[in-house]
């Protein structure tokens, strides 16, 4: 590597021999400050930014432009493809303890985790014995201690000191390809416990002088199912962090210690002051509510460890409300953490709701630690934010968290709307999908892999003015962007994309529409001696990714899968008539011209597949939710769709819309606007015709809560959800049942 | 900066109907900062659409308000006229509802097929008003869940703290929950 940490040379040998405080004592002068002022570190005055705005902007500039170059030369220097074509990595620089001044572009919430790290390596006095010095090394990856949102998910932190003193982390993290844990890939479905989550690492020092030590490629290599991509992940994110450092020491080599110090407690307060600007410039204060559910089936699949063997309905609640001080966002009413791998921990979690919230409200100031100020937060203690137990698996939290996201961004939107700023207004899901797995190729050898393609753009959902378009947005990642099909296709050597497409239809329907969802044909070819995968989607769960659409809308609808195993594929090749989506998949299925064997549609995480010659899997992610009532769609954007082929079904699309059209012999289609516009009336007469009052449906469905005449899963969700006092109360008290009304809570 | 910017009433109106060109809205999405009196200008492009002489106070949905009544009352309201009652209380607990709880029927929402969500653990709930039947809200939810109350806007603390502008009709009462006082009334009627 180019670039070796300095020795030790002293700036200030007097200074040298002074005592520094303990990275324990320096965070609780942080959080004193902080809590006796409420301005971070105390920082009442910017007085640096003031006195001469120029010069501290530079300081910033400086520092910001370090982690920028480090992303866009460390993932050329060595990365796997998911870092280097697509978004998932991130750089970041970070105060002595842990907070955020400067972040590259990439995944970026996760700098919201660095405090956590930063405090455990504290409290357990990682400095005092054996102390941290400039240029180490430390590996994280653990939720619980590291603030790590999934194991999948790999952190170097590099220290930076002066003269024996910690003035800086250097910061990088990327998506493994595949991280070791029984289920191969790098979000482990049907983890139990933290003990089947693949490669753990609580903070741990794993180089020197910012090089590797020579024991730690044994661990890629031993524990993973990716060696040689995570080895060069592992060299990318610490080429990153190399760059930082050095930049770093230049920077106070040109400013000055004292310098340094004051303006990087300067820029979190400034920017934490912008951020509660925007909250307030842009937000209607009041109460947003939210929900979304996720089924866990894996009642069957889980006989080895019988506690585990169960089906569970996660239940995602949030609200936000602004206060003087930013906003609340209050997860009580979720779910409790279960044997299950989608379990988060508060710096998981974090991870997940700091999307929207950093897009929102830090766009136009310094991405720092100053929003995690703005941004409160409620993770009930034995919620499955929060669990009360040290050995939960996180493995596959995204696939639910992302729903919260949703819930807190949706309400940005919500607050936005009634403010007037409606250009900014979309609805927001986070249906996402991927796949993952291992293999063994004829002549022996192994390899692990998962295919980032549907994390990389999802459609985004409608505006409250148009459509929402197709793939050109990510909600973890400004940089929305699938990645070649060509990547994919050597990182997994049997599998070959027969088609890569948006799936038409696939879409939350309204007024306007969302941006349709993707679907791939992936084919196996050759197989070697061994390959199999698994699905770790969010959405992949019988529900939309979020409970509540948008002003009248259809959330989008969840993601599924199709395995087609023992198929006629040289048929079709012969004839020139492969499919490309899903939806021609199962047409071609039904019209028989596919025969396929074994013939599986998974709305659920699917077990290991096992693929042989010619067998298909394909995949649809990535939908999103519409805005509006359906039936005010202007019928001339109905006719496009169906002219485009993105609505492929009339008869749905007639029903839905309230549109009569023609075809014409060209495939072209006319309006009929009398019609329509009898048609749109007679649906609206239906309206009111199939359905009743909300006091009648209320009193029949209060019967039926208090007969708990539910499925088991839903029971045991009201029995978690009502074990916290807030659902409680708002539960009991709108079907007015007694305070102690109960679904079994005491067992929970 | 110390420039204010200033949205034409033209352009909101043009972002209300959706006719908006793509030039324009990226303009705005590129503003370095929010114009400020937006929301006054906003509630006057609405007040001029709605067929009924009623303050507007907010905007929740595409077609549905909380308005003053006058004399103490803020109400939510559909733009056809109807009022669903007391703001503070969940205006959907005033709708008829319709639940899509099979396959069948939730599949005339959801395509392709193996998207539609399964009934048992999911339902689908359509939110209409009384007097038009807009469709005003779709809850996809586990049965028995409690009907989501949106947004319950504080609005006197945005009328007065945010935009310096507080309502004549200020009062300690008007950021409450009071759904709860529909549902008892029900229980005591049923």
């Amino acid at each position: 590597m180019a670039t070796i940490a300095r020795e030790a040379v002293p700036h200030d040998p007097a200074r040298r021999e002074q005592r520094q405080p303990t990275l324990r004592e320096m965070i609780a002068e942080r959080d004193r400050l902080t809590a006796e002022t409420g301005h971070y570190y105390g920082v009442t005055e910017l007085s640096l930014r003031d006195s001469d705005p120029i010069r501290y902007e530079r300081f910033y500039s400086k520092l910001h432009a370090a982690v920028l170059a480090a992303r866009e030369s460390a993932r050329f220097v060595a990365a796997s493809p998911g870092s280097r074509e697509m978004g998932e990595c991130l750089w970041g620089i970070a105060t002595p303890e842990g907070d955020t001044l400067a972040v590259s572009l990439g995944f970026l919430s996760h700098t919201v985790i660095f405090p956590t790290s930063i405090r455990y390596m504290a409290d357990n006095d990682y400095d005092v014995n054996d102390g941290i010095e400039d240029g180490d090394v430390y590996a994280v990856s653990d939720g619980l201690t590291g603030g790590v949102p999934h194991p999948g998910d790999f952190y170097s932190f590099v220290p930076i000191c002066i003269d024996g003193e910690i003035v800086a982390w250097a910061i990088g993290i990327n998506h493994l390809m595949e991280n070791g844990a029984p289920v191969a890939g790098s979000w482990a479905t049907f983890s139990v416990d933290t003990f089947m989550d693949g490669l753990v690492c609580p903070p741990m020092r794993t180089g020197r002088k910012l090089k590797q030590e020579s024991w730690w490629k044994a661990i890629w290599e031993r524990r993973t199912r990716a060696a040689t991509m995570n080895i060069l992940d592992d060299k990318m994110r610490l080429a990153g962090c190399a760059m930082i450092l050095k930049a770093t020491h230049e920077l106070i080599d040109e400013f000055g210690i004292e310098y340094y110090k004051r303006a990087i407690r300067e820029v979190i307060e400034e920017s934490r002051r912008m951020v509660v600007d925007n909250m307030r410039a842009t937000l209607v204060p009041g109460t947003y509510n939210g929900c979304a559910f996720r089924l866990v089936k894996y009642e069957g699949l889980q006989n080895v460890w019988s506690h585990a063997n169960k089906n569970t309905l996660i239940h995602v609640r949030g609200s936000v409300e602004p206060n003087e001080n930013g906003l609340l966002l209050d997860a009580e009413g979720s779910s409790r953490w279960g044997y299950h791998s989608y379990n988060a921990t508060p710096g998981g979690v974090d991870c997940a709701v700091f999307l929207g919230m950093i897009n929102s409200f830090s766009h136009n100031t310094k991405v720092t630690a100053g929003i995690d100020l703005a941004v409160q937060r409620n993770y009930p203690k034995g919620s499955i934010y929060n669990p009360d137990n040290e050995y939960t698996s996180n493995a596959n939290l995204w696939a639910q968290t992302v729903a919260l996201n949703s819930i807190g961004f949706g309400a940005v939107n919500r607050a936005m709307f009634a403010r007037g700023y409606l250009e900014e207004v979309f609805t927001v899901d986070g249906n996402w999908g991927a796949f993952q797995g291992a293999g063994t190729t004829a002549d022996g050898t192994n390899y692990g892999f998962t295919n980032f393609e549907w994390l990389g753009g999802t459609g985004r959902g409608a505006w409250c003015y148009k459509d929402g378009e197709p793939l050109v947005w990510a909600a973890w990642s400004q940089m929305a962007t699938i990645g070649d099909a060509e990547e994919f296709e050597s990182t997994v050597p049997p599998l070959f994309y027969l088609g890569r497409k948006l799936l038409p239809g696939y879409f939350g329907y309204g007024r306007y529409r969302g941006g349709p969802g993707n679907s791939a044909v992936h084919w196996c070819v050759q197989p070697g001696r061994h390959v199999a995968l698994t699905r770790p989607n969010g959405g992949l769960s019988c529900t939309p990714s979020v409970g509540i659409g948008m002003s009248g809308a259809y959330p989008g609808p969840g993601s599924f899968m199709i395995s087609a195993r023992g198929t006629n594929l040289d048929d079709l090749i012969a004839e020139g008539e492969t499919p490309r989506d899903a939806r021609e998949l199962l047409a071609q299925v039904e019209a028989g011209a596919l025969k396929v064997k074994n013939l599986e549609i998974w709305k659920t995480d699917c077990p290991e597949l096992a693929l042989k010659d010619n067998d298909l899997f394909v995949d649809a992610a990535g939908s999103s939710g519409g805005w509006g009532d359906p039936l005010e769609r202007d019928p001339r954007l109905v006719i496009a769709d169906l002219d485009s082929g993105i609505c492929p079904d009339y008869e749905f699309v007639s029903n839905m819309h309230g549109v009569v059209a023609h075809r014409h012999d060209d495939g072209h289609w006319e309006l009929d606007e009398d019609a329509t516009r009898a048609k749109r009336a007679l649906l609206r007469e239906a309206r009111l015709e199939e359905s009743m009052p909300v006091e009648n449906w209320w009193l029949a469905e209060r019967a039926r809560v208090e007969r708990r005449d539910f499925a088991p899963e839903v029971n045991e969700m009201y029995a978690q959800s009502l074990s916290f006092a807030k659902f409680r109360t708002e539960f009991t008290r709108f079907w007015q049942l007694p305070g102690d009304f109960s679904f079994g809570e005491a067992e929970v | 900066m110390s420039e204010e910017f200033s949205v034409s009433r033209d352009l909101i109106r043009q972002l209300v109907e959706g006719t908006i060109d793509d030039d324009n809205t990226e303009r705005l999405l590129k503003l370095p900062r929010k114009d400020k009196d937006r929301f006054l200008n906003y509630i006057a492009v609405l007040q001029e659409r709605v067929p009924w002489d009623d303050r507007i106070l907010l905007r929740l949905g595409d077609k549905l308000y909380v308005v003053s009544k006058g004399a103490g009352r803020r109400e939510t309201q559909c733009e056809c006229g109807h009022s669903f009652g007391d703001y503070r209380e969940n205006w959907k607990l005033k709708c008829r509802i319709r639940v899509r709880d099979t396959l069948e029927r939730m599949a005339e929402v959801y395509d392709p097929a193996p998207a539609v969500p399964e009934a048992g653990w999911q339902e689908i709930r359509e939110f209409f008003c009384p007097g038009c039947a807009t469709q005003h809200a779709v809850e996809v939810v586990a049965p028995g869940y409690p009907v989501v109350f949106e947004l319950l806007p504080d609005l006197d603390r945005f009328y007065r703290d945010y935009l310096g502008q507080p309502l004549a009709d200020e009062a300690g009462d008007w950021y409450e929950d009071r759904s709860a006082q529909v549902t008892a009334h029900w229980k005591q009627a049923g």
